[in-house]
């Protein structure tokens, strides 16, 4: 078979497809908003959903196989077909990596050694401790760690600046300046700019996984990819039976290693065979051979690359899979979990929901209250990153059910409005000795103006109460009717009081069950 | 000049800029000596755009209000995520016409907002109002998202519990303001009518103001200052206000209520709900401010 790629365009060809794929991606990220409708109109978990590794592990951490995750299998098919051209063309992860090389010069002394197994036995490692329990793929899969980087931290970073320069120029800058700044803003505002400034529990740790990641590239191009990434590794176990594959170079090249000393892979070896698994086509060998000797095309070999991994470091990954999960009965959280994690509405029951949700924040992204926030440690370790709503940074919408539509799992299900308004996520109660009409004899009831369910859960009783100066007053003191409560959290949201609510929701009588629908 | 030197400069002058904080001071206005008596119009029908143009004819249309040139607020209340049937908001028909009225009459620019209490988009598109206002096809006619920006603190002179307090700059730099709320129940207030629709021009944490909640909306009245004042009661919201969402509580009594005397115009809205003017700290505070008339007896009510 001919070559597919021979000019030497071929690099440019896939700078231009990572430059598309990364634009989407950008695009999809900021189209994860309400954008006055309902429903949402873009496919904006796409990404996530053709991730194969994310695949795997909520399948087998649900021992369901999971519809919305099925486009995870052409990502397979195709590089079955094409080899591991994902991580080198689509992957923006990759691609921010390859980008952060113009801040990065690499050291020129290479790293390689066995560090690149590691990835194969952490796969192992995340797929098997999933099956048994422990659902820690979000932690490392590139898009998640990509996605929660850019929303927590990276976006509204760039928004509050944005906004500081914006707000700057119009409070003290002359009307000539105005004039031209203000344009600008407004376009900003319609396109790329968030609708209201956001913030987010582990924003800057986020940020710190992220930079990591990018930065390991200080060692060595493409780090994360070469050792970390296990969904790279997956995709490395298929692309070794590609059918189409990058060769053409050998050891009667004689003394040229143009193309090993430009793979960002470490992919060819000093016999200059390109490895199937670890070549990524970024084309870049293809470009730059001197005498044009390595060419694209397909072949009918079987797996002829053997993945050289140590028997007992797989052994060994596989039990830590089997294992470590045993050890998660024996916490606390086995038996009282923590009243103040609230999960979104529509989220499955707990362990199902741990095994499906991969930690992509795109539910944190999409949350219109800015209510859903990060885990840390509230639902255990492995909880890590999971939603929950903090009410009193934001609250759940009444008439909202975006999170739902974004999850790209269905570990938050997709509620219709109906349903939405009676999922109770939790209960609101009143800390009397704080809440005005009772602890200070203030009018107040702000709670109950904003209480969203059309027969109010939370109803007031009119009292005559002694008020701190000794007089007399008629007043209206809220309380809570369980039944009709369904936990929004808008009330502790908007509670007057100053630092901690009088008014808080708990995860009390919440209406999802283990094992159970939402 | 090199790039370090420039940018030297640059924080130097930006940090002088910022220590130039605006100031905008509302003095109180010297009170009529002889006020004449307050007009208030009424208006009953099922058509909602003739019905603008009736309740407004008997005052002498809005040309009486808006001159040519004008910059206009129109100020309905768009505070919740919630269909225009259910009556938690200004009925979107009615904040078109009366854009569409001010417009006629000359107006510069008629600009629409409410800081609301839900999400703000929500409420815009759902209230009806947003795309009512896009409808009108004139440049001229804008509904804004708030902008935050856009919060100046406020000295309030007059006020006897409310001193100072961040007011959207365009409900004050404009010549005309019409405050167009819905007529409903509330929990803490009793009724939601003209006085309370102001508070969406506020910035802050307005929870606060509930703990003085009837004088602290006479004060603000002093320096936010209808020009009009149009009372929705197409549907009045009976029970679970401000918010409802039953549209059981919801009754329609097509009625449009209109007076350039904003307590004279809430006092009337009242004894809809069959309650007293003085059932309403509000109006009762903002009448002993001078801001208006609430006695009944003394407010000339013309039928149109």
């Amino acid at each position: 078979m001919r070559s597919i790629f021979k000019n030497q365009a071929a690099s440019t060809w896939r700078r231009c497809g990572q430059c598309l794929f990364f634009a989407l991606f950008l695009f999809l990220f900021i189209k994860t908003d309400y954008s006055g409708s309902d429903e949402l109109k873009w496919v904006v978990n796409l990404l996530f959903r053709i991730d194969p590794f994310l695949a795997l592990a909520t399948v087998a951490a649900g021992k369901v196989l999971i519809a919305l995750m099925l486009p995870a299998m052409i990502t397979l098919v195709l590089t079955f077909i094409f080899g591991r051209f994902f991580c080198g063309w689509v992957c923006p992860l990759g691609s921010l990596i390859d980008a952060s090389r113009f801040f990065l010069r690499e050291k020129k002394d290479r790293l390689e050694g066995r560090g690149r197994r590691i990835k194969y036995y952490l796969l192992f490692f995340l797929l098997t401790s999933s099956l048994f329990g422990l659902p820690l793929a979000g932690f490392v899969d590139p898009f998640s760690l990509l996605v929660r980087g850019l929303t927590f931290a990276v976006y509204p970073a760039f928004d509050v600046a944005t906004n500081s320069f914006f707000t700057l120029t119009y409070q003290h800058g002359p009307v000539w300046l105005n004039a031209m700044t203000e344009p600008v803003y407004a376009l900003l505002r319609a396109s790329v700019l968030p609708f209201a400034t956001k913030v987010y529990a582990l924003s800057v740790f986020s940020l710190f996984l992220l930079l990591l990641v990018l930065l390991t590239s200080f060692f060595e191009r493409r780090f994360f990819c070469r050792r970390i990434c296990p969904l790279g590794a997956l995709l490395a176990l298929c692309s070794r039976y590609s059918r189409l594959s990058l060769s053409g170079g050998g050891p009667d090249c004689g003394k040229c290693r143009k193309c090993l000393s430009v793979c960002r892979m470490g992919a060819i070896d000093e016999e200059r065979t390109i490895s199937s698994s670890e070549c990524t086509l970024c084309l870049d060998c293809l470009t730059q051979c001197p005498r044009s000797r390595i060419h694209y095309r397909g072949s009918w070999r079987i797996a002829e690359e053997k993945i050289d991994l140590s028997r007992r470091a797989v052994m060994g990954s596989l039990a830590a899979g089997v294992l470590v999960p045993l050890v998660l009965p024996t916490r606390t959280l086995a038996r009282f979990a923590d009243p103040l994690l609230i999960r979104p509405p529509g989220a499955l029951g707990e362990k199902e929901f741990l095994g499906r949700c991969v930690r992509c924040g795109e539910c944190m992204k999409v949350c219109i209250g800015n209510a859903l926030h990060a885990s840390w440690l509230e639902a255990g370790f492995e909880g890590m990153f999971s939603p929950r709503l903090i009410g009193r940074i934001g609250y759940c919408e009444y008439n909202c059910t975006l999170c739902g539509q974004v999850c790209p799992t269905g570990a938050i299900k997709r509620l219709p409005l109906e349903q939405k308004h009676k999922t109770v996520i939790g209960r609101a109660f009143f800390d009397k000795n704080r809440c005005l009409p009772y602890a200070e004899g203030i009018p107040c009831i702000v709670c109950e103006e904003h209480c969203p369910t059309p027969n109010k859960a939370i109803k007031f009783r009119e009292v005559d109460v002694v008020n701190k100066k000794g007089k007399t007053v008629r007043l209206r003191q809220p309380y809570v009717i369980g039944e009709l409560c369904i936990g929004c959290a808008i009330c502790e949201n908007k509670c007057p009081v100053n630092g901690r609510a009088a008014v808080m929701v708990t995860a009390e009588g919440e209406s999802r069950h283990v094992g159970g629908m939402g | 000049m090199d790039r370090r030197r420039f940018i030297k400069d640059a924080l130097l002058w930006s940090a002088g800029m910022a220590l130039a904080i605006p100031r905008f001071t509302i003095l109180p206005e010297a009170l009529a000596a002889e006020k004449p008596q307050p007009l208030l119009s009424l208006a009953e029908g099922e058509d909602y755009h003739a019905l603008v143009s009736r309740v407004l004819g008997s005052l002498g249309g809005m040309q009486r209000f808006v001159r040519t040139g004008d910059r206009v607020v129109v100020k309905p209340n768009i505070g919740w995520d919630r269909r225009p049937e259910l009556g938690a908001t200004t009925h979107p028909l009615i904040v078109k016409a009366l854009v569409e009225q001010a417009l006629a009459a000359g107006a510069s620019r008629v600009l629409v907002f409410d800081r609301t209490c839900n999400e703000q988009r929500r409420c815009y598109m759902n209230s009806g109002i947003e795309k009512a206002v896009q409808e009108i096809n004139d440049r001229r006619a804008i509904v804004e998202h708030i902008d935050t920006r856009k919060f100046i603190p406020v000295d309030i002179a007059r006020g006897k519990s409310l001193t100072k307090w961040e007011i959207y700059k365009d409900a004050l730099d404009c010549e005309c303001y019409i405050n167009v709320p819905i007529a409903k129940n509330h929990g803490l207030a009793r009724l939601t009518l003209g006085l309370k629709n102001t508070m969406g021009v506020l910035g802050g944490n307005r929870g606060y103001l509930h703990r003085n909640l009837g004088q602290n909306l006479a004060d603000l009245a002093t320096v936010v200052r209808p020009k009009l004042t149009v009372i929705d009661a197409t549907r009045i919201l009976l029970r679970n206000g401000p918010q409802g969402g039953d549209r059981e509580d919801v009754k329609k009594i097509d009625t449009l209520i209109a007076s350039a005397d904003p307590v004279a115009a809430d006092a009337y809205a009242t004894t809809l709900f069959a309650l007293s003017p003085d059932a309403i700290d509000s109006t009762t505070a903002a009448y002993r401010l001078g801001l208006g008339e609430m006695d009944l007896a003394k407010i000339k009510v013309m039928r149109a």
